[in-house]
């Protein structure tokens, strides 16, 4: 039943966000200025070749990492705002909110990663040389980055100052995965051996796990008043 | 089921909204509240349904056989309807319930809805594809009234129901009270006296 009603909830946001594409737009008009700016301040050609996987790995993370603040915190504001929350409250098992919120900001998530990470590796000429291992960091630290911040936007969404809290409780909760994220990217660029990523694919894979099963467990009572 | 309050009083701050109060829902009957604006009637509905926890006191729910729940576990036991209740503007009032009914684990089919919404007066034909933000104050009230039965729930909390409706609106909200009276009970929450007229027994703030 869960799960069932954690995909209404999913297909319902999937179906609001299509017919307003309030969210969407403002992520990847917010990715697309900032991979802009980042193209023509720093360039594929003005990095040593030794700098390169070092400052495109965080400059990629970092294009991400704000995208994420910008549009994922909609997931429960939205909510809090038109007054739906309360209907939402009264029918839905919290667990089923929480599971379908998640699966709605991975899909946003997933869906800008897809636009911005092949623009970026073009525009950087960002090299990889290890794809697997560059995937799995993507995959994973999207994770990391979708459930602390579904979980982070449900304790925001009632309070006045929502946009400053919100970073404000994210980027401790988040430096742990992106280091991990960044590092695992940085390797996936300049080893083609995949055995030299996996302590960040670790990191990465112990962090959603604790992050989603936290989450998961505490969303009740941020939830409920 | 019965709908048991019992010591109930909400503050916000140092200021107290009301109570505290004791009363119960028997089913089939319908229990009226009271009270000039700004003595408590909304915030007293929200208690009821477990939007808002009490500062003191507790609400619970009490089965045939004495089974007590909180109202937290009784998902779909509680119907609400009420003022500061909003639907997904972007849906369609047939998607609105289809989605409420599928995420409270009781799947309607659309010609179930369909039935819901011409029971409030609402054409199902005519608002199959216009979403929810674009119906009149009316329309929404009546669609918040189809809602607020859609789990056939065991208590029915209405607060305000008539706001915005006209006299076939009113006639709706009676219909809905009287269908509520058999298969569970009612708090009525109003400052009309042709809806308070519909209360069994009053409680006054």
């Amino acid at each position: 039943m869960i799960l069932r009603a954690a995909a209404a909830v999913f297909v319902k946001d999937l179906r609001t966000e299509w017919r307003t594409r309030v969210a969407i737009n403002a992520l990847l008009l917010f990715a697309f200025s900032v991979l802009v700016l980042v193209g023509y301040a720093v360039g594929p050609t003005r990095l040593t070749l030794e700098d390169r996987p070092v400052v495109n790995s965080v400059l990629l993370w970092i294009v991400l990492f704000f995208s994420a603040m910008t549009g994922l915190s909609r997931a429960f504001v939205n909510e809090e705002e038109t007054g739906t929350a309360a209907a939402l409250r009264l029918s839905a098992p919290p667990a089923a909110v929480f599971l379908g919120k998640l699966l709605g900001n991975l899909a946003l998530l997933g869906v800008v990663m897809a636009v911005v990470v092949p623009l970026f590796l073009a525009l950087m000429s960002f090299g990889i040389a290890a794809p697997g291992l560059f995937l799995a960091v993507l995959a994973l630290g999207g994770v990391g980055i979708a459930a602390a911040s579904t979980f982070i936007a449900a304790i925001v969404a009632k309070t006045a100052a929502k946009g400053a809290l919100f970073a404000v409780l994210a980027t401790p909760l988040l430096l742990p995965p992106l280091v991990a994220a960044v590092t695992g990217t940085q390797i996936a660029a300049t080893q083609p051996d995949l055995v030299a990523g996996l302590d960040a694919v670790r990191l990465l894979f112990a962090y959603d796990g604790l992050m989603v099963t936290a989450s998961f467990f505490l969303f009740d009572a941020v939830w409920r008043e | 089921m019965r709908l048991v309050a019992e010591n109930v009083s909400r503050a916000f701050g140092p200021r107290r909204i009301f109570g505290p109060l004791s009363f119960a829902t028997e089913p089939g009957r319908v229990l009226g509240v009271a009270g000039p604006n700004g003595s408590g009637k909304t915030t007293l509905v929200k208690v009821l349904a477990g939007l808002l926890r009490p500062s003191e006191g507790s609400v619970r729910l009490e089965g045939p056989a004495g089974a007590r729940l909180s109202v937290h576990e009784a998902a779909g036991a509680i119907g609400w309807c009420a003022p500061d209740l909003s639907l997904y503007g972007e849906l369609t009032p047939a998607e609105n319930l289809e989605f409420f009914a599928r995420v409270a684990g009781r799947p309607r089919a659309r010609d179930e809805v369909d039935g819901r919404l011409a029971s409030v007066g609402l054409d199902p034909r005519r608002l199959r594809s216009i979403r929810t933000r674009f119906l009149s104050t009316g329309q929404r009230q009546r669609l918040k009234l189809a809602y607020s039965v859609l789990s056939d729930p065991a208590v029915l909390l209405l607060d305000e129901p008539g706001s915005n409706l006209d006299e076939a609106g009113h006639r709706a909200v009676a219909a809905i009270v009287a269908g509520q009276r058999e298969r569970g009970s009612v708090v009525l929450a109003t400052n009309d006296p042709a809806e308070l007229a519909l209360a069994d027994e009053r409680v006054t703030l």
